[in-house]
């Protein structure tokens, strides 16, 4: 039984997903995320936690904890780990452990404030063997490169479609070795933003909660390419709702598969997200070379 | 008669408490500070007139100052801010009260039109430092920003300290830290602040740099 849950936490390709927080171009602030990484370097501190119901009566659930530090303004890293607990039916022991330690460079290369598009890189390394091998953890690892884009459509003369914005990644991820399957990992974030609704476009008299909300969807895929070891592709949908409060945010998000191999069902995740450069702006807020 | 006053002064007395009565402008005119650097022809409007601006001058509560496109000055208020005012600027002290130590205990200056750069003086209670401009207010403690403001717009950027920035129209406000700015527009809330490029902040201290 436990080659059999290793073995399929193995073929649904590793489920590290990582976190994201929140980042601006000019007046667009786009809201944090949790199925997709974010999208450009930030002093941030984030934890999430997931469950999700598998094939024959299984659960996963995971707990991440994310720390990201700016290095300058445009360059930072990524440090995150999580802990995943695979639940199975009939009386077997749960597999549970830490997956792989992951990290990511990342580097902002364009921030148009006027049109409210960033553009970022990032190469993603994740160190094989780090992790408990019967919570699904590679003995080897991975490398993907990665290219974000974000695009607000404040610009755009659109009347209260405005607060919309689009986020999204293409990555690659490369085996360090077989039998560990290469994977194509794109992924897009559409989201109207309320608090942009009313500092940009038309002040509402709407409750003071609903001011700070931006409904979001996320959409992940994972499509193994080459030789895909069992792999498969998957493909999560997941709409959720983040409030923003000042240095902090709070995001629920369904996890709806579309595919079969993605899950039996749908799950949640939930994230708490403090903006360390917003409250600590003098201390660890601040990058580690700082040109003012 | 008031014990200690020489009755051949009585009509001085008189006289002076009859000015401070009729003419409100006479008792409003108290210090609010001193230009100590300029550059370009700048203004001071005081009492309906208006003034060359030369270093070393007294700037009244109430006064304006105006610098125009090809000028800058810098005030120095009486708790000891320094305030840089960059061309195209436009600015009223409304208020400068210190207590007798020189401590500020209020100041609001009103923006109409221009940008500021504001190093606040420190004080070791709470005092009010605020900035009214068409569409809100900016209030800090003590800190070192920047606040720009027109008819239909405002903005404030944070080098050290925090600011914060509510809309006059809706009343919400954000707190914006060191490194940040934000911007409000005429009529809505606040846009959540966000951390300033370096180039942001190089532009507007190189608009407030008065040598």
């Amino acid at each position: 039984m436990l080659a059999i849950g290793v073995g399929f936490l193995v073929a649904m390709g590793a489920f590290a997903r990582d976190a994201a927080a929140y980042t601006a171009a000019g007046d667009r602030l786009f809201a944090a995320t949790v199925v997709l990484p974010q999208i450009s370097p930030g002093d941030e501190f984030y934890l999430w936690g997931s469950t999700q119901p598998f094939a024959g009566g299984n659960w996963l659930t995971e707990f991440n904890g994310t720390y990201m530090k700016t290095i300058t303004e445009n360059l930072g890293i990524v440090m995150q780990d999580t802990w995943t607990r695979f639940t199975q039916s009939g009386g077997a022991k749960p597999l549970y452990g830490w997956l792989n330690f992951d990290t990511e460079l990342k580097y902002l290369a364009v921030n148009d404030q006027a049109h409210e598009f960033l553009l970022s890189f990032g190469l993603d390394h994740e160190w094989g063997g780090t992790g408990a091998a019967r919570a699904g953890a590679f003995a080897s690892g991975a490398t993907t490169p990665r290219l974000y884009f974000g695009k607000g459509l404040g610009d755009l003369d659109i009347g209260y479609l405005r607060p919309l914005a689009i986020t999204g990644l293409l990555g690659y991820q490369i085996a360090d070795k077989t039998p560990r399957p290469d994977l194509v990992t794109p992924g897009f974030v559409v989201e109207y933003s309320i608090p942009y609704l009313q500092s940009k476009v038309e002040s509402l008299p709407l409750p003071e909660v609903i001011r700070s909300l931006t409904p979001m969807t996320e959409v992940s895929f994972t499509v193994p390419a080459g030789k895909s070891f069992g792999a498969r592709t998957n493909i999560l949908i997941c709409p959720g709702i983040s409030y923003a409060g000042q240095g902090y945010e709070f995001l629920v998000e369904a996890l709806v598969p579309a595919s079969k191999a993605t899950a039996a069902g749908t799950g949640v995740v939930a994230m708490v997200h403090f903006s360390l450069d917003y409250l600590f702006p003098d201390t660890i807020g601040r990058p580690l070379f700082s040109q003012r | 008669m008031p014990r200690g006053i020489c009755p051949r002064k009585l009509p001085a007395w008189l006289a002076a408490t009859a000015l401070l009565v009729l003419v409100p402008g006479a008792a409003l005119a108290a210090p609010g500070g001193t230009v100590v650097g300029l550059f370009g022809g700048c203004f001071i409007e005081s009492g309906g007139g208006r003034s060359a601006a030369k270093i070393g001058q007294s700037v009244a509560v109430g006064d304006t100052v105006e610098v125009p496109t090809d000028g800058k000055l810098k005030l120095r208020l009486s708790d000891g801010s320094v305030v840089s005012v960059a061309a195209g600027t436009r600015m009223t002290l409304t208020t400068v009260g210190v207590d007798s130590g020189g401590q500020r205990q209020d100041v609001h200056l009103s923006l109409a039109q221009g940008l500021l750069r504001a190093v606040v003086a420190p004080v070791e209670r709470p005092a009010s430092f605020e900035v009214d401009t068409a569409v809100g207010t900016a209030a800090v403690r003590s800190t070192d920003w920047f606040v720009e403001g027109s008819a239909t717009a405002m903005q404030v950027g944070v080098l050290s300290g925090s600011v914060e920035m509510t809309s006059a129209a809706t009343k919400r406000h954000e707190t914006i830290p060191a490194r940040w700015g934000a911007r409000l527009e005429a009529g809505r809330d606040p846009v959540p602040p966000r951390v300033w490029s370096k180039a942001e902040f190089d532009a507007v201290i190189a608009r407030t740099d008065v040598k």
